[in-house]
């Protein structure tokens, strides 16, 4: 066996932790203290505030340069985004701010029309019942008017609000759809696929209800102060003053409050993610007696979501404290400068009625706003997630050389998934067309690697992987597929028809290809028996598969691509060999007349092969067939004895 | 009172301690009863509060009247003043206890949400291996995660609907006091004003529902590009599915279209109907004034009164809908709650032997005391069956009852359909009970595993099968979990399972960050580790079924090795079919149809059983066959 340069386990004393030295889930210096007086007890809250921003912070600041996992994009490449969304959509734009404004042009006259009320019954005459109930006929217009304008407006933000989000969505999966064959192939999916639900969902409430939301509300608080200010500027003034010394506490809090809520969101996930491990994994934790540690995690999370939880409260109660007393004492001072101006003969009391009515009827705007603008913030940072997926860099420029012949042929690889950690060292690997060669070697000596470059899913970092004389990064990837496969146990079923689940190579297939490969694998017989043949929906929640059979699907889908040659990678799980029995047949039909590369974990796949290549810390030192390596009395020989003895 | 996160200790608590009384789970009615009881203290304060929150909506339209009728029509500075102070302070008071009350709510919404997501922890543990052979993982998941926020929402508005009902009736008081007839009016009107919007609500509720069911398939489908993006990447098909989510989007949109019209159309009546309310009460009041039965005071006091009355009356709604949510959370909760551990509550349990053999009644399979004990199966679920009952648990054998029904299914027939699944429930709970009492059917020198307790089983006996988990945690945890190892120990561990590159390959060493269920690792990775952490519990009887099928012939062999030496003198069966594995076996059994045929040792079989030789030839020079996945290593 290979011999070890170093122990791997060296640094072992310096990275053991004594289990009494770990930090608790939630700092002392969180939990509010016991027994002091009042004063202590507040400055203690306002620590733990900082002590909590500090945090949300942090945990922000992680989101946006994920250690490991795709990339995150710049705030400024959101609003980007959104510009161009919006810039397509310019008339729906303009509809929609001109029927909004309509709309609550309507709704800031009646406050008007209210106080003239007030003001003709205050001046009482003659005529006065006529003149009150055409005031009122008037009144009714108007709000017919309102009603109808408030349902065009809202059903054109309901449609302008449902084609951005549609677009955004299809967009962003475009745009995974469009990821480097190599990234896709290295990396866990699970980041991906929180981006595709968890961000998206938060994208679609802000593209949907707070990108409208916010205009229309904008819309309100801007024409109400214009209605107050026409109404009666001495009324008017004082309250708007009033209202806009807020303005330092919201700012405040929209400065902070998103950073908070992308926390909160994110200690939910983990706790979701714990308790989702603990019930999946019930039968270990019972194995293993972990019971106490597992009820310890989930508190754990919970305590950490709990300290997020206090801190957006926190936030709140400050910001409440703020505009509760900014956005209803206007109704105080609106009296008392209405009081004086009727003292004065400046205003009358129909001013003062729909001032009254103006203020408070502009607090709930006001709030939305707010509200709304917390939540396009939250809704950017998903979005700039979202939009990382596309600044993906490309892995592979294709050229326009084809391939003369299908012969394949590596020299002098390297590869490195770290800068400075090449796993392989110079491999160099000649493949005759029509042999099968098998790839033996201890787990992290390269041999999946070179399994990669060889299939063209990677670009070497020195040296070339040909195929008659063309680089395989060199080729469009619908070429690329129709040379060589890397064939995985990925059996994934996609939720589509059976033809969907088959053609990908070749999108374009006749249903007549389509059989043949069923008939090939020795699918025909049960895809003819299923109810609507290669239009049934297959995949979660539809016509279920048996594994045997979604195998098969995914031996059908490499026929189709017909690639002249296989890399097959073998890190067999537990597979079922009566499945295994069943596929024998298919699995050939497959093979035949193709070259295959196998990366055998098995040493009978070896044994099988015309050649095998022994590859140890990156580098082949022994190639040849069987009885070759047998009699050269090396490496291989000596598994083999161990196999077979 | 309690605060969040709330101390729970239903179903399980800690070492030795009782757990607390259980939820009653007979009804949901009494469930959320259980619920709301703990938390009555909470909700009578938020309900005060919330009356005093209210109150510059219910008296602030009245102080304003007064103003003008006392201060601003007679112009009089003192009686503005004075009633402008009131107003002063009852918007001080609104806005101080407005964050007393958010602070209330937040804490019993997050008592409710935590303590349920605790009591679902707690019920897993509790049930251990059981549970899943009852209950798809999704439903349970999803109690924790959707359901707790759902009896958050009805502590909220239990207490705010109390407090809308006093605040409703302080302003019908006070308007009825100001005008009899305009009072009744009104009093009268609102209900009927939010009821208007009734029939259009159930349109859109249906719409809603669509929309919602289009989304979550969108999301679905999102989930399932990126599940096979390899393949999609690496094979094809980006056209097909791409086009296929583009079509589903639309769909979405559709629905989302169709709703939100009838939303617009809903509030556009809003507005229609409390708009002409208003003017009618203002056009009648102006009546009344002209009559001089009202002030002018008193008209401007019924507009503020006008427009609060409209809250109340949603509340109520809002109320109803909340609890016929919780109601549904509630069903599904109790599913979740109610299920019992099938073990006996033994009263004298006999004690396990050390240093025995390890005898199984029905394959008639038996481990001396001491050795490396091998079996061999054509057939894996065999042997995984055999390694079940070895370590008593319970077979993964049944269908987990769902209580998700069809889409549409409603009435009689969704009836049936839940008392179908309750009868099935109740059979599963039956046979497991039925299982986990009568006799064991595994002697461990002559005690049947059944009399002795199940704490002593685990101690005695480790199961470390296929379907072992890794934890989120450092490296350090997932060798280690419970703290009791030294390093020489882990290191021994780890280097017997020949898992050094893992401990190489994380940054950090010890410290080294594993994600959730070891994702990140390769799978022969992960089985390495999870073995090391088997091996350093050093049980007394040690069962590996196929510990190494996911490892390289090169590093099974070393592995093989070294685990029958780490191992030597203590009760060790694997389950295996390679001869890197065989040849360091003290007795190999060959199963067949279930049952143990042969024994001897590797040579001795290969020699004399063909049919033994037939199940390992097999392994060792059978064809290709396998399309196999491959093993990311990846740092």
């Amino acid at each position: 066996m290979s011999t070890l340069m170093s122990d791997p386990l060296a640094t072992s004393a310096e990275t053991w932790r004594d289990r009494d030295a770990r930090e608790p889930a939630v700092p002392p210096e969180l939990l509010p203290p016991r027994d002091v007086s009042r004063r202590e007890r507040l400055s203690a809250l306002h620590r733990r505030h900082l002590l909590r921003e500090e945090r949300a912070r942090a945990t922000y600041a992680a989101s946006r340069s994920p250690e490991r996992g795709w990339p995150v994009a710049d705030n400024h490449v959101v609003l980007a985004f959104f510009r161009g969304l919006l810039r397509e959509r310019k008339s729906e734009v303009i509809w929609l701010v001109a029927l909004n404004a309509l709309a609550a042009g309507a709704a800031l006259v009646v406050p008007r029309l209210l106080g003239s009320l007030v003001n003709s019954v205050q001046a009482g005459g003659p005529g006065l019942s006529g003149q009150l109930d055409r005031l009122a006929l008037l009144i009714v217009a108007v709000v017919c008017t309102q009603a109808l304008l408030t349902f065009l407006a809202q059903r054109i933000s309901t449609i302008f609000g449902q084609d951005l989000l549609s677009s955004a969505r299809e967009y962003i999966v475009s745009t995974v759809l469009r990821l480097p064959l190599g990234r896709v192939e290295g990396a866990s999916t699970g980041d991906l696929v929180t981006r595709v639900t968890r961000d998206v969902g938060t994208m679609s409430r802000s593209v949907q209800f707070g990108l409208p939301q916010a205009i229309i509300s904008g819309l309100t608080v801007g024409l109400s102060v214009v209605a107050m200010l026409l109404n009666s500027i001495v009324l008017a003034i004082p309250s708007l003053v009033l209202i806009a010394a807020s303005g330092f506490q919201v700012r405040r809090y929209l400065q902070r409050a998103p950073k908070g809520y992308i926390t909160e969101g994110s200690t939910y996930s983990r706790i979701n993610t714990t308790l989702t491990e603990t019930v999946e994994g019930a039968r270990t934790v019972e194995a293993l007696g972990l019971r106490d540690l597992r009820v310890g995690a989930g508190d754990d999370d919970i305590a950490v979501s709990a300290q997020a939880e206090r801190y957006t409260m926190t936030l709140r109660n400050l910001l409440f404290c703020v505009i509760d007393i900014c956005f209803n004492s206007p109704r105080v001072v609106t009296l008392l400068v209405g009081a004086w101006g009727v003292s004065r003969g400046w205003v009358s009391l129909g001013q003062i009625t729909a001032a009254l009515l103006y203020v408070e009827s502009l607090s709930g705007p006001l709030d939305r706003l707010v509200g709304e603008m917390d939540r396009l913030q939250v809704g950017i940072a998903s979005t700039s997630r979202l939009l990382g997926i596309a600044q993906v860099p490309e892995d592979r420029v294709a050229g326009s050389a084809r391939p003369e012949s299908p012969h394949l042929v590596g020299e002098d690889l390297r590869f490195a998934y770290r800068e400075g950690h090449d796993v392989l060292h110079g491999v160099s690997l000649d493949l005759e067309v029509g042999e099968r060669l098998a790839i033996v070697g201890p787990s992290g000596s390269g041999k999946s690697t070179l399994g990669r470059l060889l299939s063209g899913i990677n670009g070497p970092r020195t040296g070339s992987v040909t195929v008659g004389g063309v680089e395989l990064v060199a080729l469009p990837l619908e070429l690329l597929r129709t040379e060589v496969a890397l064939v995985t146990q990925e059996h994934h079923v996609f939720v589509g028809t059976v033809r969907d689940n088959i053609v990908l190579a070749r999108e374009d297939s006749s249903d007549d290809a389509v059989w043949d490969a069923l008939s090939a694998v020795g699918s025909r017989d049960w895809v003819e028996r299923l109810p609507r043949g290669l239009d049934t929906l297959i995949g979660s929640g539809n016509q279920a598969l048996t594994p045997a059979q979604a195998q098969q699907i995914a031996l059908a889908r490499l026929i189709i691509a017909d690639p002249h040659t296989l890399v097959l990678d073998e890190a067999t799980s537990l597979i079922d060999p009566r499945t295994a029995r069943t596929l024998e047949g298919s699995m050939s039909a497959l093979l035949d007349g193709r070259t295959v590369v196998a990366i055998a974990h098995r040493l009978h796949t070896a044994h099988d092969a015309d050649r095998i290549a022994v590859v140890i810390d990156g580098e082949v030192v022994e190639l040849g067939s069987h009885p070759e390596l047998v009699s050269q009395n090396g490496e291989y020989a000596a598994l083999w004895r161990a196999w077979t003895s | 009172m309690r605060d969040f996160p709330p101390e729970i200790s239903t179903f399980y608590s800690a070492a030795g301690r009782k757990p607390s009384a259980a939820p009653d789970t007979r009804t949901p009615a009494a469930f959320l009863r259980w619920f709301l009881k703990q938390q009555w203290p909470v909700i009578a304060l938020s309900t005060v509060v919330g009356v005093l929150w209210q109150l510059p909506l219910t008296v602030g339209p009245l102080l304003f009247g007064k103003a003008v009728d006392h201060g601003i029509v007679v112009h009089s500075t003192s009686g503005t003043l004075f009633w402008a102070g009131m107003l002063l302070l009852v918007t001080v008071i609104g806005a101080t206890f407005g964050i007393v009350l958010h602070t209330l709510v937040v804490r019993s919404w997050l008592i409710n949400l935590y303590g349920t997501m605790k009591m679902v922890t707690r019920k897993v543990v509790q049930m251990g291996h059981v549970l899943p052979r009852r209950t798809p993982t999704g439903e349970v998941l999803s109690v924790a995660s959707s359901d707790s926020d759902e009896f958050g929402a009805l502590t909220e508005i239990i207490a705010r609907a109390g407090s809308q009902v006093v605040a409703y009736l302080v302003v019908a008081f006070i308007v009825l006091t100001l005008s009899p007839n305009l009072g009744i009016l009104m009093l009268l009107a609102a209900p009927v004003l939010v009821g208007a919007a009734m029939p259009l609500l159930k349109p859109l509720h249906r719409r809603q529902q669509l929309e919602r069911g289009r989304n979550s398939e969108l999301t679905s489908m999102a989930t399932d590009i990126v599940a096979g993006l390899r393949i999609l990447r690496g094979i094809g098909g980006e056209r097909t599915f791409g086009r296929n989510y583009d079509a589903q989007s639309q769909l979405a949109r559709q629905a989302g279209v169709s709703a939100g019209i009838w939303q617009a159309a809903i509030e556009a009546v809003g507005v229609l109907f409390s708009g002409v309310f208003i003017v009618l009460l203002v056009w009648l009041g102006t009546h009344q004034v002209i009559d001089g039965d009202l002030t002018i005071g008193q008209l401007i006091s019924f507009l503020g009164y006008a427009l609060f009355m409209i809250y109340p009356i949603q509340t109520f709604f809002e109320l109803a809908q909340k609890v016929t949510r919780a109601m549904v959370s509630a069903r599904k909760a109790i599913v979740i709650f109610e299920h019992q551990p099938p073990w006996p509550d033994l009263e004298t349990s006999t004690p396990l032997p050390e240093d025995a053999d390890l005898y199984d009644v029905l394959s008639g399979f038996t481990a001396h005391d001491g050795e490396l004990t091998i079996v061999v199966s054509a057939v894996p679920e065999d042997t995984a069956a055999l390694a079940d009952r070895l370590g008593r648990y319970l077979p993964a054998d049944t269908e987990p009852v769902s209580q998700e029904l069809e889409e549409g299914l409603k009435g009689r027939a969704a009836r049936r359909a839940r008392a179908q699944r309750l009868a099935e429930r109740a059979r599963l709970a039956a046979l497991d009970e039925e299982l986990a009492t009568r006799e064991w059917g595994v002697r461990l020198g002559g005690v049947d595993l059944g009399a002795a307790s199940l704490d002593d089983v685990r101690r005695h006996i480790l199961v470390s099968d296929t379907g072992s988990q890794l934890f989120a945690g450092t490296l350090q945890d997932a060798i280690d979990p419970h703290g009791r190892l030294t390093r020489q120990q882990a290191e021994h561990a780890v280097r017997v399972a020949n898992a050094e590159d893992v401990y190489d390959a994380l940054p950090g060493g010890w410290q080294g960050l594993l994600d959730e269920r070891g994702r990140g690792l390769s799978g022969g990775q992960r089985q390495r580790v999870v073995l090391a952490r088997a091996l350093a519990v050093e049980a007394p009887i040690l069962v590996l079924v196929e510990p190494t099928s996911a490892v390289d012939a090169h590093t099974e062999a070393r592995i093989a090795e070294r685990v029958a030496a780490v191992r030597r003198g203590r009760t060790t069966v694997v389950s295996t079919v390679s001869p890197l594995w065989l040849h360091h076996a003290d007795r190999v059994v060959l199963f067949e149809d279930g049952k143990a045929t042969v024994d001897g040792t590797h040579e001795d079989l290969l020699r004399d059983s063909p049919a033994y030789r037939r199940v390992v030839a097999r392994s060792m020079d059978a064809p290709v066959e396998e399309v196999s996945g491959h093993e990311h290593t990846h740092v």
